[in-house]
């Protein structure tokens, strides 16, 4: 009969919880809802009518969307391309080079070794600000400032957290697989691509989602590196947008939110279970 | 750790060793330019008179006694302090609620961490925009903005940043609690501890390692705040102060990149020397961090 | 397998290869620092010229001219063949945007010079312009910046005039007339009538402009050019250089205009801050019929108040009958000495064609105002042809002595910051802090300068 009552009063209990809880999730969405029915709204009333639906006279339609491809006398579009383009090459050239780094790294015990490992270490605790003046100096000296050179610079920058993350796993796996593909006859090379990378799969993915929330939202050190005319990327547009001459363009400005926050949503529906996994192995390693 | 290496492979190892520039090369490269160079050459201009690189004199400290003679950089330092202090408090708290609230096998959990989790893949600068908007949106209906206060900047970004990393730190948490030994929770329900004995005898102390990471996590990401600072108030208002103007709302980042980009003749230098303080703070932190987490290792 | 190794190889050395070259010319760099130690080099420093052809990079600082200076920039490429590029600083930023890209490799070719302040900092990076083919094309001197040698550091390439921009037509629908407006008082009168029967008349007197960094120099910037110029006449003699404090002494007459342009707008003040109104866009919707703004927007005007004027900023000074409308420039050229000579040769080029092409300085003088030089078409700029009239009949010239702010974006900031508290509550007690951040503001930043 007690036993009955408690688990009633925790049936209870877990409604509850799940009620408020369900509450406090539609506050926390109400920020990225208001930037949907902003996108939609003509610009003079997102400030006055901030959290009304845009109906009647203060719906914009399309136009936001229109205005913004073009707003700030800069593309959108090449925005996006350059933000794709960077932030897909830089995770790919980090998670490359720096899984076959650390795997080096792991596996030959040298002085040199340890050096760059405890380097490796050291940068991840050197926040940007003490190099960014003379890493955009640097970058623009080595001709680093366009697009497709820029991903070198990430590489460099973001080196540290990702071969400490590959560093820690190579080291858990058993060295007998590779001992015996070494037998078989494999080199160095095929070792590692046939063997350990797909072992490192795991943790391919939580760097590479690391690197690529990193690199995709960064604004700081593209704007310090690119030409800053010719290549914007997202973050960097969106800011430019606020010194613009005239007058800032709220709704416009929203719908290009808008239109960057999507495909990170869709990205992370898609791949929630890794994205979070992901980052919590980020976060407990570093 | 210690116990010594078995030794791998021979003759894969002996191998592998003359592989160095193809393996370490790349990364050694864009390492060395977009670290470790930039670095000691921050080190050096720290110390120097500079407007452009090539022309840098060697002075000695001046730059670091400018830097702290600089009331905007001591105030943005203690509006800083308080920030990361202050949200490392609430957003723990709040994260932690969360995450054991979660764990309660409750309806819709995996919906909840969804959602809460979403806002930390918004870059800082749009999620700055989109803040300012609802901000002054509420403020402008008693007709005064976030620009105008610095109280509404600090808790206007104290907001932001709880939004956006409540969901993260939750995430670790949730591992956290995940982790404490079933056996051990029904060791405390067949003893009849109440709910809270039960949190903060076995529970919490069972969390400390997911708290000690989220503590130093949420201390280093207060102290490093940059683009969420610039979109959302840029350090407005602009109040003078003992003879100086200092920008109410300005963390020590956007101080010291503003600095460096100033029109006088010796900022670059200035600004160098105070990212090298900058820079011994946050590492500092880390260093402590990293001492800490050791030790719990060696003690486990 | 084995062809995607291959191709990993390749990218592997493609990389290393990058990285290599990129640690070579590091170390050139690095050799470079002491030989380039003192006074700038014209000859070695350069940016590697692009095979033997100069090409032009021009960092302007004014938003609102990008458009026609990339038109320009096209034209002369499509023309010649040299290749130019315009990159524009972001409103409030120039003066960062010139320190991080002077550093560069390719640093600017041209870059504009324009106030005290800024000759002092730039000096020693600008050629000497003296006897150069540009400085003969000039027909004044007016608009030239020295530094304390002698040396003409940059030239200016137009000069504008800004004041309060009247629409006639409301003025006459309120029930006024234009000789109404000759001092403050009519000015008040006026703008006050019109802002209480708004309603009826179906548009308002100001469109006050926003706060934000898309309009609030035309405060900080423009507006408190009438505090700086009494003062800069009642002290005796023009300034030559940044007075290192003021006296304040006309700021009361700062805040007459100041207040009656932002309590009689179309926009609340309190809204300011945040900004989101275009002031000159509502006036040439036809939303108001004051606008404080300059030559720059006579051509977006002129499309719906063909018959738009300028007035002085009349302010309660005794004798302000007799003003003028600001007239000036902080628009000047500095060539780089430290670009190549084929670089410094080709912005030369460039330089003279946007004066003498008929094609070009037509475009130039539509959208920047009117042109100093022997052969530049003439302007059609009726805000610039009223500043010739008021200069005609007599009355004084209100020249830029904002051009020696010291500190000007941190000092302009600070200002802002003050305005925005006393728009929210006008008490005098904000006020005070706005003659804080203007007047013993400047003392500040001044000292902070010269330290």
């Amino acid at each position: 009969m007690k036993k009955a009552e408690t688990l009633t009063s925790e049936r209870r209990r877990k409604t509850i919880l799940s009620v408020v809880m369900s509450i406090i999730c539609i506050i926390y969405v109400l920020p990225v809802v208001a930037v949907v029915i902003n996108s939609f709204k003509v610009n003079t009333y997102v400030k006055t009518n901030t959290f009304d639906l845009p109906t009647g006279e203060m719906f914009a339609g399309w136009s936001n969307f229109v205005k913004g491809m073009t707003f700030g006398n800069y593309p959108f579009y090449k925005s996006v391309l350059y933000s794709v383009f960077i932030t897909v090459v830089s995770t790919f050239l980090i998670l490359l080079f720096t899984s076959m780094a650390a795997w080096y790294i792991a596996r030959v015990n040298s002085k040199i070794s340890k050096a760059i490992y405890f380097l490796c270490v050291f940068s991840m605790v050197v926040p940007f600000q003490m190099v960014m003046f003379t890493l955009s100096k640097t970058a623009d000296r080595l001709h680093l400032n366009t697009p497709w050179t820029i991903p070198i610079v990430y590489l460099g920058f973001g080196a540290g957290l990702a071969i400490f993350m590959f560093v820690g796993f190579v080291k858990s796996i058993p060295l007998e697989i590779e001992e015996a593909a070494a037998i078989d006859g494999c080199g160095p090379l095929r070792t590692y691509f046939l063997v350990v990378l797909p072992m490192l799969k795991p943790t391919l993915i939580s760097v590479g989602i690391l690197e690529l929330m990193w690199v995709w939202n960064d604004y700081l050190l593209p704007y310090l590196v690119l030409d800053i005319n010719e290549y914007r990327t997202i973050p960097i547009h969106i800011q430019y947008l606020k010194g613009s001459y005239g007058s800032v363009d709220l709704g416009a400005t929203m719908a290009l939110i808008l239109l960057s926050i999507i495909p990170v949503v869709v990205f992370y529906l898609l791949c929630q279970k890794h994205i979070i996994k992901g980052v919590a192995a980020g976060a407990v390693k570093g | 750790m210690l116990r010594k290496k078995p030794r791998f492979g021979n003759s894969l190892t002996r191998q592998t060793r003359h592989w160095f520039p193809l393996f370490v090369g790349p990364v050694l490269a864009a390492f060395i330019i977009g670290f470790v160079w930039p670095f000691i050459q921050g080190i050096y201009l720290s110390f120097c008179k500079f407007r452009l690189i090539r022309e840098a004199k060697f002075i000695g400290f001046g730059n670091y006694v400018k830097a702290l003679e600089d009331a905007s950089f001591r105030h943005a330092f203690w509006f800083t302090a308080a920030f990361a202090i202050v949200s490392l408090v609430l957003i723990n708290v709040l994260a932690f609620a969360a995450a054991y609230v979660l764990t309660q096998n409750i309806k819709g959990s995996s919906l909840f961490r969804t959602v809460f989790f979403m806002p930390n893949l918004i870059g800082g600068i749009v999620l700055g925009y989109i803040w300012s908007m609802i901000f002054d949106g509420i403020l402008s209906r008693y007709g005064t903005s976030i620009l105008m206060n610095a109280k509404y900047g600090f808790w206007g970004l104290l907001i932001l940043v709880a939004w956006q990393q409540i969901g993260y730190m939750m995430i670790i948490y949730i591992a956290g609690l995940q982790s404490v030994p079933d056996d051990m929770l029904e060791a405390a329900r067949i003893d009849g501890a109440t709910r809270a004995q039960t949190l903060f005898r076995v529970t919490i102390p069972n969390v400390m390692p997911s708290i000690t990471i989220c503590t130093f996590l949420g201390l280093t990401n207060g102290f490093k705040l940059f683009d969420q600072n610039l979109a959302l108030t840029g350090g407005q208002p602009i109040i003078e102060q003992g003879g100086s103007y200092v920008k109410t709302t300005e963390m020590l980042a956007l101080n010291i990149f503003s600095t460096f980009y100033q029109s006088k003749s010796t900022s670059p230098g200035v600004a160098q020397a105070k990212a090298v303080l900058f820079f011994i703070l946050v590492a500092g932190l880390g260093l402590l961090q990293l001492n800490y987490t050791r030790k719990r290792e060696v003690q486990q | 397998m084995k062809k995607l190794i291959a191709l990993l190889l390749a990218l592997v050395m493609c990389l290393s290869l990058v990285a290599c070259g990129g640690s070579n010319s590091n170390d050139g760099a690095k050799t470079e620092e002491p030989a380039a130690d003192g006074e700038a080099a014209p000859e070695d420093t350069a940016a590697p010229a692009a095979s033997g052809e100069g090409s032009v990079y021009w960092l302007n600082f004014k938003p609102e001219s990008d458009e026609a200076l990339q038109k320009l920039a096209g034209m002369y490429t499509e023309k010649t063949g040299v290749p130019v590029k315009v990159v524009t600083a972001a409103s409030g930023s120039y003066a960062q945007t010139l320190t991080s890209e002077m550093d560069k490799s390719n640093p600017p070719t041209m870059f504009v010079v324009g106030n005290a302040n800024s000759v002092k900092d730039w000096s020693s990076y600008a050629l000497d312009l003296n006897g150069t083919p540009i400085a003969n094309e000039l027909n004044t001197d007016a608009y030239n910046l020295y530094d304390e040698d002698g040396k003409l550091v940059s030239i200016g390439y137009c000069f504008e005039c800004y004041g309060i921009v009247v629409n006639p037509d409301h003025v006459a629908a309120a029930g006024h007339t234009m000789d109404e407006l000759t001092n403050f008082a009519g000015l008040k009168a006026v703008a006050e009538d019109i802002h209480a029967n708004a309603a009826t008349l179906g548009f308002d007197a100001f469109s006050a402009p926003d706060m934000d960094d898309s309009s609030s120099w035309r405060y900080t910037g423009h507006l408190i050019n009438l505090e700086y110029y009494y003062e800069e006449q009642a002290s005796g003699s023009k300034w030559t250089e940044c007075p290192p404090s003021l006296t304040g002494e006309y700021f009361d007459n700062f805040r007459n205009i100041y207040d009656l342009s932002i309590n009689n707008s179309t926009t609340d003040p309190k809204d300011l801050a945040t900004g989101g109104h275009d002031p000159v866009n509502e006036f040439i919707s036809g939303k108001s019929t004051f606008v404080l703004t300059g030559s720059w927007d006579y051509a977006a005007i002129a499309e719906t108040v063909p018959n738009a004027t300028m007035i002085p900023y009349y302010c309660g000074v005794d004798g302000e009958e007799k003003a003028g409308l600001n007239c000036g420039t902080e628009n000047c050229w500095a060539i780089n000495s430290m670009a190549s000579e084929a670089d410094q040769q080709a912005t030369m080029d460039f330089m003279v064609w946007l004066v003498t092409d008929p094609d070009a300085s037509r475009i130039a003088v539509d959208s920047f105002g009117a042109m100093p030089y022997k052969n530049a078409v003439e302007s059609t700029n009726a805000f610039l042809a009223a500043a010739d009239d008021y200069a005609a009949a007599g009355n004084y010239v209100m020249d830029w002595a904002t051009n020696y702010q010291p500190a000007v974006d941190d000092y302009r900031a600070a200002a802002v910051s003050a305005l925005n508290a006393y728009n929210a509550d006008q008490t005098d007690a904000n006020w005070e802090a706005v003659r804080g951040a203007f007047i013993d503001g400047w003392a500040v930043q001044y000292a902070n300068q010269q330290g």
